[in-house]
């Protein structure tokens, strides 16, 4: 009897691990905001909006609220100027700007609280460069056509961006919503040569 | 599906391949691959990530390689040394991030993107006492933390210009030195993640340009040194002298003697080593154990390389005499005479003090390495024999100026000398070591090494020098003197005519007469004391004159003159004495008072 609890017991938590592990979309992750009080159970509507995009913004439907015209400093390169796929992330994730706008409803304020730096006032010396050329011909970096053809990182116009590392959807269903796994920092020596 | 499982084969296998040829050169599967996977016996627990335990994306320290750790509060120990020119500070930037592992005082898998409390779960709490353990005393590691500029390489000439070296080594952004100079902690495929290998030192002349190096025997030399005995516990890198280099005697993370970063405490140990038969071709550790000998041994921690020779405290160290970053050998190793007295090999680049007194960094004559100490400075000669005057600055001694010397700083005026030895001629001249050197020399007839390491014969002398009065005459007994001058000559009375009667029949020895070095101007004259006569007054008593008692030797002419003394009870009064063969005037003198002498 007790064997038999065992191997259930076992059953359930081996599909409760491989369900944890193989969960990837957008769905059921930290982006999902179908739940959100403000939401009205659209997961998409803090991004994305089906109608009213204008250009510049107009690529992926942006909401015509995000600021994308928006320059700040970062820790290495003098020529960075952060594409869409920075500035809509930060766009919540600086904590500064945007954060009471999401359509207009949330009260939330969406910075991070546990590390209040995080983009905090634009400043990024803290974490890695976005909105920088890809550094092509430094020795220090594989070349970029190297790290295109891996399939994992994008360079979006050839710039080093947030969506270079993470997927906002989560296809991959990594931690930290990385765009593949970062086991044995493969994601980091994806471009760094080291 | 089965082709798909081949690709899958293939495809895992180029993997494989592609891993093993990164491994090298990459940090991953280095000794900084920390991660669970990684090789060495300090890795984590569960940690997959490799980067992480230096570097994060977000959220970093406010330093440029976005640092994932604490800055370690430790205050250190820095170097510190008598010659450096470097203002050494507290480490900083970079090498701060290498101390928060390398100090010791930081757990390991403390890194900012985990909160404290959970810090990533490693083999060992902190870094395990060791050779990585740098401790929070770095005077023992070469320094960091000092600028590399021009104002320093201005002042240190025997470091290059520092826009000759950061195109290989990267200083910090002030043009300081840290220890990602040297290292390169992603890295690791010249082993010890250096940027440059540290055979033939490599890394270490891209900065150190040590004047005499390139041809230096401890640069050159195809020597193994795998048979070192005093310290066997001290592996070296490489199997060869040339291929260790500055490794041989320098250490440069946790060296035993601090300053200068050298293996031994002693001095003469980071020599000895390897000059005690065991790689080197002589066993200066057996001659400087002798009788007579610049017994380095008994003086620790009195030797530094800024002293100054006229007020340094007396003692010997092998580096007084040789600069181990230039030595090289000498392939001639016979009297100097025969070659000039200028330095050789051994000796190149010392420091000494000219005949002049003048101090200088670079010895150009032997006898100048050697008037450091025994001229004007701490080692003053030891007056073996009281003489009529006594001189104990060997520099004064051998003045140009001066009535009578040895032609150790430069040819003599006199051709009396009839008795020299071929090669030896009037006019040549010697060295210090042609009289002061191993017994069992190389000059000597023997199989030592040159150079006055240590000698059965006091005070350091080559040969056997008899001083005691009634010393039976044979070759041995004077065998010091016979080197250069002629024994037959000698006794065949070719100069002083009264030669073989003073030496074989009433066996006298040759220093009862002659002072081996010279007499100083400012003490003797050329009447008195030409042919370096300056009487040994334990055998040499004042004879009674009517002008009262005294002691005097007169030079009347080539090969002739008078002695007025007391020798072995008998009172010579104006004695003269002259060489007939020369047709001297004296002997016709001589001969008319025959009835005074015997």
């Amino acid at each position: 009897m007790t064997n038999v609890r065992h191997i259930v017991v076992t059953i359930a938590l081996c599909s409760l691990a491989l369900a944890g592990w193989a969960w990837a979309g957008i769905e059921g992750s930290k982006h999902d905001f179908a739940n959100e009080s403000w939401s009205d159970g659209d997961a998409c509507g803090a991004c994305h909006t089906p109608h009213t995009p204008e250009p510049p913004q107009a690529a992926p439907l942006w909401d015509a609220d995000a600021d994308l015209n928006r320059t700040f400093g970062t820790s290495l390169s003098g020529d960075a100027r952060p594409g869409n796929g920075t500035l809509i992330c930060i766009r919540c994730h600086d904590g500064t700007i945007a954060r009471d706008t999401i359509s207009g409803q949330a009260k939330e304020r969406f910075r991070n609280k546990q590390h209040p730096g995080l983009f905090q006032s634009g400043h990024q010396t803290s974490d890695h460069p976005v909105g920088i050329r890809y550094p092509d011909i430094d020795d220090k970096f594989h070349p970029a056509s190297t790290v295109i053809a891996k399939g994992a990182v994008l360079l979006p116009d050839g710039r080093v961006e947030c969506t270079s590392c993470h997927d906002p959807h989560n296809q991959a269903g990594e931690k930290s919503m990385l765009v593949t796994s970062n086991a044995r920092s493969s994601l980091c020596l994806t471009c760094h040569k080291k | 599906m089965r082709r798909r499982r081949v690709r899958a084969i293939v495809l895992t296998w180029l993997g494989f391949c592609g891993a093993a040829a990164l491994a090298d050169e990459s940090v991953v599967n280095s000794k900084h691959d920390l991660s669970v996977r990684g090789p060495g016996p300090i890795r984590a627990v569960q940690e997959t990530e490799v980067c992480v335990f230096c570097h994060t994306p977000h959220n970093a320290a406010p330093q440029t390689p976005l640092w994932n750790r604490e800055n370690p509060r430790t205050h250190y120990r820095i170097y510190e040394s008598s010659t450096t020119d470097a203002r050494i500070d507290q480490p900083s930037g970079p090498s701060k991030m290498c101390l928060s592992c390398h100090d010791g005082s930081m757990a390991l898998g403390n890194v900012l993107s985990r909160p404290a409390s959970e810090p990533i779960v490693m083999t060992a709490r902190t870094i395990p006492p060791g050779h990585a353990d740098l401790t929070n005393d770095l005077s023992d590691d070469h320094p960091i933390g000092f600028r590399y500029d021009r104002a320093l390489s201005n002042v240190d000439r025997q470091i290059r210009a520092p826009e000759l070296v950061t195109r290989d080594l990267p200083l910090g952004v002030h043009g300081e030195m840290h220890c990602t100079t040297c290292h390169d902690p992603h890295n690791d495929e010249l082993g010890d993640f250096l940027r440059i290998s540290d055979r033939m030192s490599a890394i270490c002349v891209t900065c150190h340009d040590m004047n005499g190096w390139r041809h230096a025997s401890h640069a050159t030399s195809q020597k193994r040194t795998v048979n070192r005995v005093v310290d066997p516990t001290e592996r070296l890198k490489y199997q060869t002298v040339s291929d260790n280099g500055c490794l041989n005697c320098h250490k440069i993370h946790s060296a035993r003697e601090h300053e200068r970063l050298l293996r031994a405490r002693r001095e003469e140990n980071n020599c000895l080593n390897c000059h005690n038969g065991s790689v080197a071709n002589f066993n200066i550790a057996a001659e400087i154990g002798k009788r007579s000998a610049h017994a380095g041994r008994f003086r620790t921690g009195v030797h530094d390389p800024a002293e100054i020779p006229f007020s340094m405290r007396r003692h010997v160290e092998c580096v007084d005499c040789h600069n181990p970053h230039a030595v090289a050998p000498d392939p001639f190793g016979v009297v100097q005479g025969t070659f000039g007295r200028t330095v050789k090999g051994p000796n190149l680049h010392v420091r000494g003090v000219t005949s002049t007194g003048r101090e200088t960094d670079d010895a150009k004559f032997l006898n100048e390495v050697c008037y450091k100490c025994h001229g004007d400075g701490a080692r003053r000669r030891r007056l073996n024999t009281s003489r009529q005057v006594s001189q104990t600055n060997v520099r004064l001694e051998f003045q140009l100026s001066n009535p009578s010397y040895h032609p150790v700083d430069g040819p003599r005026r006199n051709n009396d000398v009839v008795s020299l030895i071929a090669p030896l001629r009037v006019g040549s001249t010697i060295g210090c070591i042609d009289c002061h050197n191993s017994d069992n020399a190389r000059a000597a007839g023997g199989s030592g090494a040159n150079g006055p390491h240590g000698s059965i014969y006091r005070p350091l002398l080559i040969r056997n020098y008899e001083r005691a009065d009634f010393t039976v005459e044979s070759a041995d007994a004077y065998a010091l003197c016979y080197g250069c001058h002629s024994r037959q000559s000698i006794l065949n009375n070719e100069s002083f005519s009264r030669h073989q009667r003073h030496i074989v029949d009433i066996r006298t020895p040759c220093s009862v007469c002659h002072d081996p070095h010279g007499v100083y101007r400012g003490q003797g004259n050329s009447v008195n004391h030409s042919s370096l006569i300056n009487f040994d007054l334990s055998v040499v008593m004042p004879a009674d004159t009517p002008s009262g008692r005294r002691i005097a030797h007169e030079d009347t002419g080539r090969f002739s003159g008078t002695c007025t003394l007391t020798c072995h009870g008998f009172s010579h009064i104006n004695f003269p004495y002259s060489n007939p063969a020369a047709g001297g005037a004296a002997s016709r003198v001589r001969a008319a008072s025959r009835g005074i002498g015997r």
